[in-house]
Formats: structure tokens, sequence, C-alpha cells
């Protein structure tokens, strides 16, 4: 598949909020890849992209690999935006309670 | 004719009733909702084991009709060979790593745990006590903590059976789906990783070792998803829907007291129950059966539970007959797509059927039973039995 859908045919609830932080654009790149959608705003939910269960395991191994450390689990099913997943990967001592 | 795409004829239970009108009268029937019936056993097989003019990359349940899978091509039962061959020998080969032998103990324990309010009080809600049945396989599979199994069974009610009210972890029917859906997915997450971190024996940590092929986590919870949901939404029903004859038509004693025919009533409860009572799948290309011609992209479901009520193949098929042989039932599909987890399925009911009869001497049905409403799902959501205990308990 070589496809990349552009952010302004999906129609989402939220407004296109670029990223503001290093973190953040690392996620957004990120998620562009997966799901194939640019560009990919903080806000944005990532079942509203185009994401499912499937995928957002995939999404959370890719995480890990790309930050060297295990964002909880619950985190991209339940609060499925950059900005919630940044806040996480950005806060000093990240505890699975998983 | 009553219309099979209305879970409500399920829920009554005259499915058989409509099913044996078109087995003789119209075999390969079309629908004004646009699909297609096939009751036969021989059509149902051929649906079901053609892959190359059946395809199951379009939705293989009735509920889907006319919306894309979303699991088209990434999930087993949603993908046809040969990359579904591809997909399935991985797991296929984890589960013939351990054999099935070695989770009987702590089945039996889950068993006896279930029946146990059997014998404590004068009735009990047994399709109730045997929706813990898939999580008594699954616990000592996957090696699920014990303290997470009445959420795991919270979840699991809720991911299949979303339009009952009584299983709804949220407002309604699709946010139930996908609240329920989301968290075993998490749950199933936290727990690859934990085991890819400290391995142990179950089945989780197999797919993640060296012997298993280093599974890609993604796909092991996937796959740890699949089997779960595929348990539960199948074993309970098979009991349910069995325990209910045997007590209905007085066949409680005459099968308890033969040991020697487990192996053979597990078959007959197979056949009899058939959990899943169908799967859709959509022609690529003209194809003949019975006679009918059906042109190229038309949904097809093969009613799984009508083949295995077919005369043609099973003598008195409506009598439950414990020492039927042989019995090729169709309850596990045919084909590629035939049941993965057939063997532990089977291991589990007798498991359970031997110790449902070691503990009560008879059963009788007290109260009404309620059906499930679905159209793939035949089964009991409620049905109080009272049991007869066995001298000595």
């Amino acid at each position: 598949m070589t496809t990349v859908t552009s952010r302004d045919d999906l129609e989402l609830e939220s407004a296109y909020e670029a990223p503001r932080t290093d973190i953040e654009r690392r996620l957004a790149g990120l998620w562009s890849a997966k799901l194939r959608v640019a560009p990919v705003g903080i806000e944005d939910d990532f079942f509203e992209l185009g994401g499912d269960s499937l995928l957002a395991a995939d999404v959370q191994f890719a995480i890990d690999r790309e930050f060297g450390f295990e964002v909880p689990a619950w985190t991209l099913f339940l609060s499925p935006t950059i900005a919630e997943l940044a806040e996480v990967i950005g806060s000093p001592a990240p505890l699975d309670h998983a | 004719m009553r219309d099979l795409a209305d879970p409500a004829l399920f829920e009554a239970g005259g499915q058989h009733r409509t099913w044996r009108w078109l087995r003789e009268n119209d075999p390969v029937h079309r629908h004004d909702r646009g699909f297609w019936s096939v009751t036969r056993y021989a059509d149902v097989d051929r649906v079901l084991r053609d892959h190359t003019c059946f395809t199951s990359e379009r939705g293989t349940l009735l509920n889907l009709l006319g919306r894309d899978d979303p699991a088209a091509g990434r999930q087993l039962a949603a993908t046809d060979p040969p990359e579904h061959d591809r997909m399935r020998a991985p797991l296929r080969k984890v589960m013939d790593l351990r054999s099935a032998a070695a989770y009987e103990p702590s089945v039996i324990t889950a068993i006896t745990g279930l029946l146990a309010p059997g014998l404590d009080g004068p009735e009990f809600d047994l399709a109730a006590a045997v929706r813990g049945l898939p999580l008594a396989l699954a616990g000592p599979l996957l090696g699920l903590p014990d303290e997470d199994r009445p959420r795991l069974l919270t979840l699991v009610m809720a991911a299949s059976a979303e339009d009952d009210p009584d299983y709804q972890v949220a407002g309604d029917a699709s946010g139930t789906l996908r609240r329920a859906h989301r968290e075993l997915f998490a749950y199933f997450l936290h727990l690859v990783r934990e085991r890819a971190r400290t391995p142990g024996e179950d089945l989780i940590s197999l797919m993640l070792s060296p012997d298993g092929g280093r599974m890609n986590p993604g796909t092991a919870v996937s796959n740890c998803y699949s089997l779960l949901l595929g348990a539960s939404v199948t074993l309970p029903n098979v009991v349910s829907s069995t325990v209910f004859e045997l007590a209905r038509g007085g066949g409680y004693r005459a099968w308890a007291g033969r040991p020697e025919l487990l192996r053979d009533g597990v078959e007959e409860a197979l056949r009899w129950a058939s959990p899943g009572s169908h799967f859709m799948r959509h022609t690529t290309r003209p194809v003949r059966l019975s006679g009918v011609d059906l042109p190229a992209g038309e949904p097809v479901v093969a009613w799984i539970g009508s083949a295995n009520r077919d005369p043609a193949v099973f003598a008195d098929p409506d009598t439950f007959d414990p020492a039927r042989t042989p019995n090729r039932h169709l309850a596990f599909g045919s084909g590629h797509h035939y049941c993965i987890g057939s063997h532990l399925a089977r291991l589990t009911l007798r498991l359970f059927f031997a110790t449902l009869f070691a503990t009560f001497a008879d059963v009788e049905v007290v109260g009404e039973p309620v059906r499930v409403r679905s159209t793939f799902l035949t089964g009991f959501k409620k049905l109080i039995i009272s049991g007869t205990p066995r001298r000595g308990q």
C-alpha cells in the first residue's frame, strides 16, 4: 500500500493542532507511518484516524522501541491522543500501573 | 417463512423449523435482504471448504452484511489461503509445543468451582456458571492470574453480547463493544510485555520464545484475544444447549451411566449445539450449488446448525444420541478455517461432562430458560437447573 490519506479527507471532531515538542513530533511521525494519514494533530483520536485495536498493539510496541521504555498499556487504548501519550512519555518516572 | 437474519427467531428457538423447510424445499435460498442461505450439509461443507469460490475477506458473519470487515487479511478467520495458512502455522506450532493434557488438573479444579453452587443450594443458573468455562481453560493456557478473571469475564461478555443490557460496560451497545475490545487488547498487551520479560510455561511465553518462532508481539496480542473470545462464544453454549436437551428429553442418566461414551457423546453435544450457527462467505465467481446458479460477488450464509441436522447425513438428526458414530459434524467448520482450538475445546468439554456426571446423578430444568438473542450464537443465557447430587456428596 503506497497511499497516504490527507487528514482533511477524514471527518474528525478535533481541529488540527500541530505538535509542540520533540516527543509530540516523533509520535506524530510514527502515527503517520502506521496509519498512513498526514498530518496528525496532537488532539486527534487514534481510532478516528482509522486505527483499530490490532494496529494499536503494533503502535504501542513501536513506541516502546522509539522511546526505549514501556508506556503503560492502557494509554493508547483509553487515552488515544498524542497530547496524552506525550505527557506520559515526558513525565520523569513513568509508572506502569497497568 | 421466518427471517433467518432476525435474532428474535433464534431467541424463540424457531430456527430449526425454518432450516428444515429450506433443506427440503429451497436449499439455496435468496433472501430479500440480498444474501443467500445454504442449509444442506453437502453445500455448507462446500461453501466453508472451497476458499477459491467463497472468500472470507468480505465479512464472515451475517451482522457484517454490507459493511467492510476491518479484520480482513489481518486475522485468521477473515483471511483466505495462502496468506491464512502462513498466519496460522506459527500459532498451530506453538499450540503443539505443550500437550493439552498438561492443563487438565487446573481445568478440573476450575470446573468443580463452577459446579459448586449446584451443591450448595437447591438450584442454580447453569448458563451463568458455565460462562466461566472459557476462563477455566484460557486461565491455565495463557497463564492468566486468578485475580484478573472476574474483570476478564465481564469484558468477554461485553465484547460478545454487546446488545444485551445485562452485559454492557458503557452507555450503549457500540460504546460497550469499543470499551470491552480496547480494554481486552490493552490487558493482553500488558501481559505479552510481562511474559517477554519474565517467561513462564504458558502459551504466551511460548509464542514469544525461540521454540515458538519469536512471534511478533502485536500478533501474539491478537492471538490471545481471538483464543479467549473464540472459546467464550462457543464453549458455554455447547454445555447449555446439551444439558437443556438431556434434561428435557430424559437422556441425562443414559449418557451419565456410560462413561465409555464420553468422547462420542461430546461429539454429539457439538453437533447438537452447533454454537456458532453460521459463517458467511462471498462468491468470487459464478458458482452452482444444488442446481442453483449464484453470480459472483454474492454473500452466502452457510448454516452450520442446519447442516448438522441434515437427515441425508445424520440418521434421526433431531435425537440426541451419545453413541452416534460416525459423527462428521461441522461444528468446528471445515477446510482451512477448521477451528484451531478444537482439541482444547474437546478436552474442556470432556472434562466438563465427566465432572458434571460425577457430581450430579440427574438434572432437572426449573423455571423458564432464556435463549441467546443472536443469529450467530446459539445457546442459553439463563438455564436454572436443579441437580440431584450423587450419594456420598
